[in-house]
């Protein structure tokens, strides 16, 4: 739309050199420009350090070795951890930024930090083999969330929705994946999986029993109804967690400025 | 109206640009020296790092520890001393071209800093991790610690640091109040020592395990979610910016209504004159 410029008196209308940093609107741009590219790797970065750290100090394990994606925990403890930088930083980039990426850039870049991390720490610098340390993937839960906070345009509805879901489809979408190694196999009478076969060759000195049968209790007679169960008890829980970190975020995208710390 | 040409001599106009090269020559030296030191520990962990009481665990290992620490205390306490001595002490005069041009610094600081904390998150805390799941220690100070505690996390935290006391040094918005998100992103990595006191205590004491994941690393996890407060200084930063950038010369309403194609454009050092109403 244009619009016709009122003659106003200059002292009122113009902005001055004194007052503003630029002098033409190329400069501008090349400002944007610059500031762009500190801002995105920069961002970037952090999402992988933060993530990463927060993931190895929450879910760690179960995500480091392949026997350790059990049917009780895994599933569990891993959407609450996982959600946790959706929320926050999605909050921000959609709130302040209207950019519907918290998700998946997030994640995305925990992925990117997890493969490098398996890749030279796991396998390179302690000798497991990759096939026992893969990451497991993550990126389709944050595509979720992002297509429905766009789609919906409601933190509301994305949590009731995207945070359930988010629970929900942690073992599903990682099943083709991780099928091949919940294959059983008989050890010395006893029938375990390929991926407790694994274990049991690769001693991990810092496991409590140093080896052990990841799934406790009962859980292994309990057949199939063990991994969809846990699975929409994740989901239930973590609409109320995507909420939670949504407030998080919340809070920590507010521009306070305080005259004093004591 | 004030012309670029009628700005005071200390004021001269230039237009901003971000410290590129220097940003480069810094991020150049941090990741040469990372890998170095990984290729280090890579070749001598398994090697000569496994036994706290032999000969060559005292020679290869801590005497690196012994050697770092206060090489990175005195590098630390140098920049930030510098950055303190050559502060500006007239922030009230300071020119909106030069205030955007130190943003632009402090956004490649925090880059820094960023590159800092991932390296250290991710790939050297994982390191520790994988080091533990095939060793049984008898030390604090192992390689993988050397590197994370004693390395890693105050070169992290010198980064923090850097940043804020370069913004409050150097930037009015940052110099006349306290910025609540910036104070907690330094914060969190500067209590992380504390917490490496009670991890280690923890570990020699009653927790023998290094299961990630164990409730006695949580501090950490607690200490880490400090960073979230990021956001509240992305948008400080941004907001200043956006005031900064505006272009001389210009009525900003009209301009923000008419779209790029309606802004003038002049080159640098040229006089900014209003231009004529042009009706749609």
């Amino acid at each position: 739309m244009k619009v016709d410029k009122m003659p106003l008196p200059p002292a009122q209308t113009e902005l001055r050199a004194t007052e503003v940093g630029l002098t033409s609107a190329a400069e501008q741009h090349r400002a944007y420009v610059q500031a762009d590219l500190l801002i995105i790797p920069l961002i970037v970065m952090l999402f992988m350090g933060i993530f990463s750290f927060h993931f190895a100090l929450l879910v760690g394990d179960w995500d480091y070795w392949v026997d350790w994606r059990d049917r009780r925990w895994w599933p569990l403890v891993t959407p609450l951890a996982l959600t946790v930088l959706p929320g926050v930083f999605g909050y921000l980039l959609w709130e302040k930024l209207r950019l519907p990426l918290g998700a998946s850039l997030t994640i995305l870049c925990l992925t990117l930090a997890a493969w490098i991390s398996r890749y030279l720490n796991f396998h390179l610098f302690a000798d497991f083999p990759m096939n026992f340390v893969w990451p497991s993937t993550y990126i389709g839960l944050g595509l979720i969330i992002d297509c429905l906070l766009l789609l919906t345009r409601s933190f509301f509805w994305t949590g009731l929705f995207g945070g359930f879901a988010f629970g929900l489809l942690v073992y599903p979408l990682n099943w083709p994946l991780l099928a091949p190694f919940q294959v059983p196999v008989e050890l010395h009478g006893t029938m375990l999986t390929v991926a407790d076969l694994m274990g049991y060759e690769y001693i991990r000195t810092a496991i409590p029993e140093y080896v052990r049968i990841i799934e406790e209790s009962t859980l292994r007679t309990f057949g199939e109804a063990v991994t969809p169960l846990t699975a929409v008890f994740a989901g239930f829980l973590n609409i109320m967690n995507y909420w939670f970190w949504l407030w998080i975020g919340y809070l920590g995208s507010k521009a306070i400025w305080i005259r004093k710390i004591v | 109206m004030n012309t670029i040409d009628t700005l005071p001599s200390s004021n001269a106009y230039a237009a901003p640009r971000a410290p590129w090269a220097r940003m480069f020559l810094v991020l150049s030296g941090l990741l040469s020296v990372y890998t170095a030191y990984r290729i280090y520990q890579h070749t001598t962990a398994f090697t000569v790092g496994l036994d706290y009481f032999s000969e060559d665990f005292q020679k290869y290992w801590m005497t690196l520890l012994y050697i770092q620490l206060p090489v990175l205390f005195a590098l630390g306490a140098g920049i930030v001393g510098w950055i303190w001595h050559t502060r500006d002490r007239n922030l009230d005069r300071l020119a909106p071209a030069e205030e955007l041009r130190r943003y632009f610094v402090l956004l490649g600081q925090l880059m820094v800093f960023g590159i800092i904390a991932y390296l250290t998150a991710s790939p050297v805390t994982e390191a520790d991790a994988a080091w533990h799941q095939v060793t049984v220690r008898d030390t604090d100070f192992t390689p993988t610690h050397i590197m994370l505690f004693y390395f890693g996390i105050p070169v992290f935290i010198t980064g923090a640091v850097v940043a804020f006391v370069y913004a409050r040094t150097r930037l009015p918005q940052f110099a006349k109040r306290l910025s609540l998100p910036f104070a907690l992103v330094v914060a969190g990595p500067v209590m992380i020592m504390p917490n490496v006191g009670f991890n280690e205590w923890g570990h020699t004491f009653f927790y023998a395990e290094e299961l990630f994941a164990a409730p006695i690393h949580w501090g950490f996890v607690l200490l880490g979610w400090a960073t979230f407060a990021a956001g509240g200084l992305l948008v400080q930063i941004l907001s200043r910016i956006v005031e900064l950038t505006k272009v001389a010369g210009s009525h900003p309403v009209i301009e923000a209504m008419q779209g790029p194609e309606g802004k003038q454009v002049t080159r640098r050092n040229e006089s900014v004159k209003a231009e004529p109403a042009v009706a749609a």
